[in-house]
């Protein structure tokens, strides 16, 4: 299933209906929903928040496939080249003085999921993520 | 999402419930500041009890993050409580569950005070 839409933070809502009405209609595993629910927003929001040019937000294109053996999301945008996966990981372990207020969202992703690539493909930004089924 | 608050002899207990996403962020932050100013002035305690809490996102995480050090500046004791298991496994995949170590329930949360 697929859903194009503009990146703009106010679509959030939208963003998680598409993810809902997969769920739905392809009758997916509930405990796989919270990851990838998690996954959606921060990456989305982090295309949303710092993606778009002075020109206005960019294009997002979100699909889910489930294949035999694995669930697979894609989130591609055609904003400026960034991979979200060279950003350094936020230190964890730091007291609570020291935790940055940032950086999480990536981090969380990298966590939850059970592998993501990226790949700067076509003038798109491709973030693919996948968790077994 | 929804947060109530409920003041006790020892305590203000804040309790988000729904899911706590960007969209839910700024409010919420603004709760627990709140909360937290009044619990301080008042000498009390700052409980979050998130047991209606069903979603947390790293914007969610933020919040609790300025909440704790809010209420450390401002000298009030803050505990989390009663999470779910989906909002337990973002504490501790993001390191939180040592920053803010949350306790089982209410009641543990008021002995530990």
């Amino acid at each position: 299933m697929q859903a194009t839409l503009p990146g703009e933070e106010g679509r959030l809502p939208e963003v998680m209906a598409f993810l809902h009405g997969c769920w739905e209609s392809i009758g997916l595993p509930e405990e796989l929903l919270f990851p990838f629910e998690l996954a959606l927003e921060e990456v989305f929001m982090n295309v949303a928040m710092h993606g778009g040019t002075a020109a206005g937000p960019s294009t997002v294109w979100i699909d889910l496939e489930p294949a035999e053996d694995r669930l697979e999301l894609g989130v591609s945008d055609d904003g400026p080249a960034f991979d979200p996966l060279a950003m350094a990981t936020p230190d964890i372990d730091a007291p609570l003085e020291e935790r940055p207020i940032g950086g999480l969202g990536i981090y969380l992703v990298r966590e939850m999921m059970a592998g993501v690539s990226y790949e700067r493909r076509d003038g798109r930004n491709a973030l693919r993520m996948w968790k077994p089924l | 999402m929804e947060t109530t608050s409920e003041k006790t002899d020892r305590a203000i207990v804040l309790s988000p419930s729904g899911r706590l996403d960007f969209s839910a962020a700024a409010p919420f932050q603004e709760a627990i500041e709140k909360t937290i100013a009044e619990a301080a002035g008042a000498k009390l305690a700052v409980i979050l009890d998130c047991s209606g809490l069903d979603y947390l996102s790293s914007a969610g995480l933020r919040c609790f993050l300025i909440g704790a050090r809010t209420a450390q500046a401002a000298g009030a004791r803050l505990i989390v409580c009663s999470l779910q298991k989906a909002v337990s496994e973002v504490f501790d995949v993001s390191g939180f569950s040592r920053i803010m170590p949350p306790v089982a329930d209410r009641a543990a949360a008021v002995a530990a005070l």
